[in-house]
């Protein structure tokens, strides 16, 4: 009984303020679509760096099948070529810049290439063959690059050395402030859905002060007549909330999915499955910040 | 069932106290009539009975707990024991009679079964019985009473207070709606009620405490508006008048005295 009253109560306040219900949906909507931003950035970034970027700095690529650099004139590396790298590597002269190395056959290669790339059709396409082999070295100090690089790029068997981090670092950092952008208009955007929902929940409790007053009357306890005008704000910022996730949904389903991985074939981008781990965050902060924000709205506009 | 030990309610600093160390007893299914002229407390009593207000000093006992000793959780629960009935009736206008009577049922959570057999009895109590699906504007003023009435008692509280429930209706149908709350009373219910209307308190013949500047100046029983001692009414007054710094605040008559606090119950 006391459920369905409030329910009841919850409805007939939303349809009495429905466009200031409707404008705190739109700006919830907004400003967590901004959040979201932020939060797809941060993986999108993590899906490129992928398996070895955290691990490692420089990659020693080991000649291929169709390789043509000038190491690589006896083809695929040799065996005897890799124990050649891997003393090289062992050596004082290499070893007191590097922590530790690893080595990555073209079967590692080949798992970790479609871990990174499961969202993308490229990995049908590839098999372990079309891979190179490689040593990942793990670096003293990164800036000591130019040494393991002058050392193995001569050997035999090498088809290049990567520094992967002067590769996307750039774009990290273009990303990272991309979404530092994202998250300081996503706070001025909150700070505005705050203050609106504060504002509708006044109206709201402005608008209802006559059944409130005889509610407090005849002994109504708090809960039955703060909580439809708390739910009122949390509902409509919970549809805003999800609203925001669908759209992060969708740009990754049609924009990352559909158009940029065509475009870029060659990078891993992330899938719409991953944008949904966002929206529990999403729909959990939305509530929270509706209810705190009337809570102390009421506590200052309707006395119990 | 309401008892007022000492007690004293002070708004303003620099204002005379609303209510001045005042002593009362209204016993179980007591009626009492509450006079006085405009700002001289009844008001203030009617919201110290109901802890909307606090007072300074001086202990409120309701149902024989002293309301400062309840928690705020527990407020609704003394406010349910306690009906109220105002001069502007303040029904909800989208809702027609039955749903106005049932929203007091409704939100203290019970059960619809039980909202459709109680709320019929009551309007029939209060004389209104086939008007449940009147909307109140399509009612009298004296109809509208009856309604606030019933919304007031349908709980069964122990008390009601009316604060001037007669101040927008003429004599004849103010003198049903004294015929409503006294039937209320005769079934038990303690009925305190604030009033101007000297024609009703002096056809009911019930007990009258006369409060005047915050003070209690009479409390008689079966008694009628205006004193039948007018010689302690006097040297009361004059006494009050001469023991006042400032003259013009002091100033006992009925005319309306202006920034009095605890008028708007």
């Amino acid at each position: 009984m006391r459920l369905a009253f409030i329910l009841s109560e919850i409805g007939s306040g939303l349809r009495r303020n429905l466009s200031m219900v409707v404008s705190v949906i739109l700006v919830t909507f907004v400003s967590l679509t901004f959040v979201g931003a932020a939060g797809m950035l941060q993986l999108q970034i993590n899906q490129m760096k992928g398996y070895w970027y955290d691990k490692v700095q420089v990659a020693i690529f080991l000649c291929g099948d169709g390789s043509t650099a000038a190491g690589c004139a006896t083809g695929t590396a040799t065996p005897e070529q890799q124990e050649n790298l891997r003393t090289l590597l062992e050596s004082p002269a290499v070893a007191q810049y590097i922590n530790d190395f690893q080595f990555e056959s073209k079967d590692d290669a080949y798992k970790h290439f479609k871990e990174q790339f499961s969202n993308s059709p490229i990995v049908d396409s590839v098999t372990p063959d079309q891979l190179p082999a490689s040593f990942r070295i793990n670096m003293k100090d990164p800036e000591k690059y130019q040494i393991i690089s002058e050392t193995f790029s001569s050997q035999p068997g090498v088809e290049t050395v990567i520094d992967q981090r002067q590769v996307l670092e750039r774009l990290f950092s273009v990303m990272n402030a991309a979404s530092l952008v994202a998250v300081i208009i996503a706070g001025v955007m909150i700070v505005c859905a705050i203050l609106l929902i504060a504002t509708t929940i006044r109206l709201s409790a402005f608008s209802r002060r006559r059944e409130t007053g005889i509610m407090r009357l005849v002994g109504a306890s708090k809960t039955v007549i703060q909580l439809p005008f708390i739910l009122e704000g949390v509902i409509a910022a919970v549809i805003g909330a999800a609203l925001a996730s669908g759209t992060l949904w969708a740009v990754a389903h049609f924009f990352l999915g559909e158009y940029m991985s065509k475009q870029y074939p060659d990078t891993a981008f992330i899938s719409p499955a991953q944008t949904l781990i966002l929206a529990p965050a999403l729909l959990g902060l939305g509530a929270t910040l509706a209810g705190i924000s009337s809570l102390l709205t009421l506590r200052r506009y309707l006395r119990v | 069932m309401i008892r007022f030990e000492n007690v004293t309610k002070v708004y303003d600093q620099k204002a005379r106290p609303a209510l001045d160390s005042v002593n009362l007893e209204i016993d179980r299914g007591e009626f009492a009539f509450l006079v006085g002229a405009s700002g001289s407390g009844k008001s203030t009593f009617l919201r110290l009975v109901l802890k909307e207000d606090r007072a300074t000093s001086g202990a409120v006992y309701v149902a024989g707990q002293n309301v400062a000793n309840i928690s705020s959780w527990r407020v609704p629960r003394l406010r349910r024991g306690i009906g109220v009935v105002f001069q502007d009736f303040r029904l909800l206008p989208q809702k027609n009679v039955f749903a106005n009577v049932a929203f007091a049922m409704q939100v203290i959570g019970k059960s619809r079964s039980i909202i459709r057999d109680t709320v019929p009895e009551v309007l029939k109590t209060v004389g209104l019985e086939g008007k449940e699906h009147r909307m109140p504007h399509e009612l009298s003023g004296g109809e509208q009473q009856r309604v606030a009435i019933a919304r007031a008692v349908v709980n069964r509280p122990g008390i009601l207070l009316a604060d001037e429930p007669t101040g927008n209706l003429d004599p004849t149908t103010s003198m049903g709606i004294m015929g409503v709350l006294d039937k209320i009373n005769q079934n038990g219910t303690t009925v305190v009620m604030a009033t101007h209307d000297d024609d009703i308190v002096n056809e009911m013949r019930k007990r009258v405490v006369e409060l005047r500047n915050g003070i209690v100046i009479r409390d008689e029983a079966r008694a009628l508006y205006t004193s039948m001692m007018p010689v302690v009414g006097q040297s009361r007054r004059f006494k009050d008048a001469s023991g006042r710094p400032d003259g013009s605040a002091a100033d006992p008559g009925d005319g309306p005295v202006s920034s009095q606090p605890g008028e708007e119950l």
